[in-house]
């Protein structure tokens, strides 16, 4: 794969993670959350600027303006989505009291995002994710996680999950408690770095 | 004309629905619409594309139905400030289905000038793909389809003749003919391929 392909996919991901994690910030009406899409954004803006540089260069070299403008068109629109992200987490970070529909209405929704963190005892700590075969035992998948700073997005199969670990994943609303009861213990949001 | 051609300029009528309704279905429609954008740019899918525009112009509707509601649901000026924080939202929302609007319009691109870039939408964890029910399957709630397959599996929309059906519930009846689009971890949807294909006849 090129260069420019994988910091797309890369950019792609990020933004899903971002806006699964703004609405997050909302359900839980939670600060540190919010701040999290707010780094990642920052993360995003760079890396827009970055891609949009990697199609003109490469424009330069192949003549292929149209392919050049399909990826600074896409670079675009992942960037919006980033800012949107963005913009719902400021809700969170506000100093005044939220509104209770926000809680209220995301409950309703047809999905949730949860977050735990892997405790030693975790029967799916040191395993490869396919054999800890979440989806399969909690109707809820990964999504990304965070091992010390840095973000892991979409791991696959081979991934093995450390304790300490934070992951987060999406699924139906009911299973959230069985899979953070699996996974070990709530994720103190606090203690976050 | 499109369907969606014709509702953009609709004029948008009050309807007695809640704040939280609509808040609910403006954030569902913001996850299946960027889903959706990509699955139309894998399949180079002019069909997904077109559900993209319909979307987006729901979208607009909804935000018209959630400011008419918000203005008559604020009786004091604390209420206001709140319900302020509700329609930045749904601006944030209506955004994304832009945004997702434009990823699809990216197919007015020809595919010979497109980067293969697309084909790599599908790498990570969660893929999309879209399978067709053979005419001579029996039909099935998707309740069943999902009992028998990994979970983490999601059909996220259903092409019926020259309709499509979204976000269907888990009594939604799948018959013979019907294109499923799917997200889930690669196995998963392999396995539910096979179930789909092989057996059940």
């Amino acid at each position: 794969m090129k260069d420019i392909d994988e910091k797309f996919l890369e950019l792609k991901e990020k933004t899903q993670l971002m806006l699964d994690l703004a609405y997050s910030s909302l359900l839980y009406d939670n600060k540190i959350i919010a701040r999290e899409v707010y780094h990642l954004e920052e993360d995003a803006d760079r890396e827009h600027d970055e891609l949009q540089r990697m199609a003109i260069e490469d424009a330069t070299e192949d003549k292929d303006i149209e392919k050049a403008l399909v990826y600074v068109k896409l670079a675009t629109a992942l960037e919006v989505i980033a800012d949107s992200a963005r913009e719902i987490s400021d809700i969170a970070l506000r100093d005044m009291d939220m509104h209770p529909i926000f809680q209220q209405s995301l409950r309703d929704s047809d999905s949730i995002i949860t977050s735990a963190v892997v405790s030693e005892k975790s029967p799916v700590a040191s395993k490869r994710l396919a054999d800890a075969e979440l989806p399969t035992e909690t109707g809820m998948w990964i999504v990304a996680v965070k091992r010390g700073k840095k973000w892991i997005y979409g791991p696959d199969g081979d991934f093995v999950l450390q304790k300490g670990d934070m992951v987060i994943a999406r699924g139906p609303t009911d299973s959230e408690d069985e899979f953070i009861s699996l996974i070990g213990r709530k994720v103190e949001w606090e203690s976050v770095e | 004309m499109k369907l969606w051609r014709k509702k953009e300029f609709e004029e948008v009528e009050y309807r007695p629905k809640t704040v939280r309704e609509i808040l609910t279905e403006m954030k569902d429609t913001s996850e299946l619409i960027v889903d959706l954008a990509y699955a139309a740019l894998l399949f180079n899918s002019h069909d997904i594309a077109d559900e993209v525009n319909l979307l987006e112009v729901q979208m607009d509707e909804l935000k018209y139905q959630l400011q008419m509601t918000a203005m008559l649901a604020a009786r004091d000026p604390e209420d206001a400030e709140k319900l302020a924080a509700v329609l930045q939202v749904a601006n944030a929302t209506e955004h994304i289905s832009n945004a997702a609007g434009d990823i699809v319009r990216l197919l007015n691109t020809p595919l010979e000038n497109r980067p293969v870039l697309f084909s790599i939408l599908k790498e990570g964890d969660e893929m999309i793909a879209f399978v067709w029910v053979p005419k001579d399957r029996s039909r099935e709630s998707l309740e069943s389809i999902y009992e028998k397959s990994s979970s983490g599996l999601n059909i996220i929309a259903v092409k019926r003749g020259k309709r499509w059906i979204y976000d269907p519930e888990d009594d939604f009846i799948v018959r013979p003919g019907d294109g499923l689009v799917i997200t889930g971890p690669e196995n998963a949807i392999e396995e539910l391929k096979e179930y789909i294909w092989g057996t059940n006849k």
